[in-house]
């Protein structure tokens, strides 16, 4: 047994370690990012956003995106409004806080990537694909993606009414290498 | 009597806008919300005297119109339509790059009333009533 034990640690090492090339490198989520939404009657910002992100250009594939929005930090521009979207109404900030969206599979695809993954909003969990393209800079790079959501999928708000179902998501997120 | 209450029209709308100023500033120190950007000192001394000017030529023409009911009304439509004025900064949309816009409406209702405040204390400084 013990002159399996050195062999096979061996083995599982250098498994272990061709496995960490396959992964994506990690950026780091930089200030001047920005997460914003609109459509004919309501638009706003979230200004508090964080995650994981994990992105090779030649190996979308290894990719992970992991990240979250506060939505307390909602901002229309105007006070009552922001009251407004926080409340049970709409977005119910007090009972979900976050907005959450991981990644299960990254493709290049369409004039850049896509990921699909699972968005929760509002308590409702929904497969979601967002096609970004990724820009390098001096400093690391930026993502930059727009998707489109109907706020029903999400039970936000109630079907109909003025403000109209589909919202459009803007979202450029600046990184550096972590 | 244009010359006269455009005089204290001025004169009103150049005190409020300094109190308005200040005001401002002791907003800022307590709340920490800065809205320079969108209440700037400029826009705050051009917007009181804007209302200093228009309540000098309401005053006048009602005052023409209504002799010795025109003050009264004049009165009555000023205190009106600064209450009138306060959903303008309650609607107001700010650029979604400043924070804490609900505090805005709090910065700015009480600067609606500065210039009306001011036009009643000086006014027998100006006119005298009938």
């Amino acid at each position: 047994m013990n002159k399996l034990f050195y062999p096979i640690a061996a083995v599982l090492i250098l498994a272990a370690s061709a496995f960490t090339f396959l992964s994506a490198p990690g950026w780091q989520i930089a200030d001047g990012y920005s997460i914003s939404f609109t459509n004919d009657e309501a638009s706003g910002i979230f200004k508090d956003f964080k995650g994981t992100v994990l992105f090779d250009e030649q190996n979308p594939a290894a990719g992970k995106f992991d990240v979250v929005i506060d939505v307390t930090s909602i901002n229309t521009g105007n006070g009552l409004q922001n009251k407004h979207a926080k409340s049970d109404e709409w977005f119910d900030a007090a009972k979900y806080p976050q907005i959450h969206f991981v990644s299960r599979s990254m493709a290049r695809g369409g004039n850049g990537y896509q990921v699909t993954g699972d968005l929760e909003m509002h308590g409702v969990k929904k497969p979601t694909t967002i096609p970004f393209t990724f820009k390098k800079t001096a400093q690391g790079g930026v993502f930059t993606g727009s998707f489109t959501v109907n706020r029903s999928d999400f039970g936000i708000g109630k079907p109909g009414g003025e403000v109209p179902e589909p919202v459009k998501l803007d979202i450029s997120v600046p990184v550096t290498k972590s | 009597m244009l010359k006269k209450s455009l005089a204290l029209g001025l004169v009103s709308g150049l005190l409020a806008g300094i109190a308005g100023i200040i005001y401002a500033h002791l907003y800022y120190t307590i709340n920490e919300a800065d809205f320079s950007k969108v209440a700037s000192t400029i826009n705050i001394l051009a917007a009181s005297l804007f209302g200093g000017v228009l309540a000098a030529i309401g005053y006048t023409l009602l005052d023409k119109w209504l002799k010795t009911r025109g003050e009264i009304v004049f009165n009555l439509v000023f205190t009106l339509i600064s209450f009138i004025s306060l959903l303008a900064p309650i609607a107001v949309r700010l650029p979604r790059n400043i924070d804490t816009p609900e505090l805005f409406p709090g910065m700015v209702i009480p600067m609606h009333f500065f210039p009306a405040l001011a036009w009643f204390t000086l006014k027998p400084l100006f006119i005298k009533s009938k």
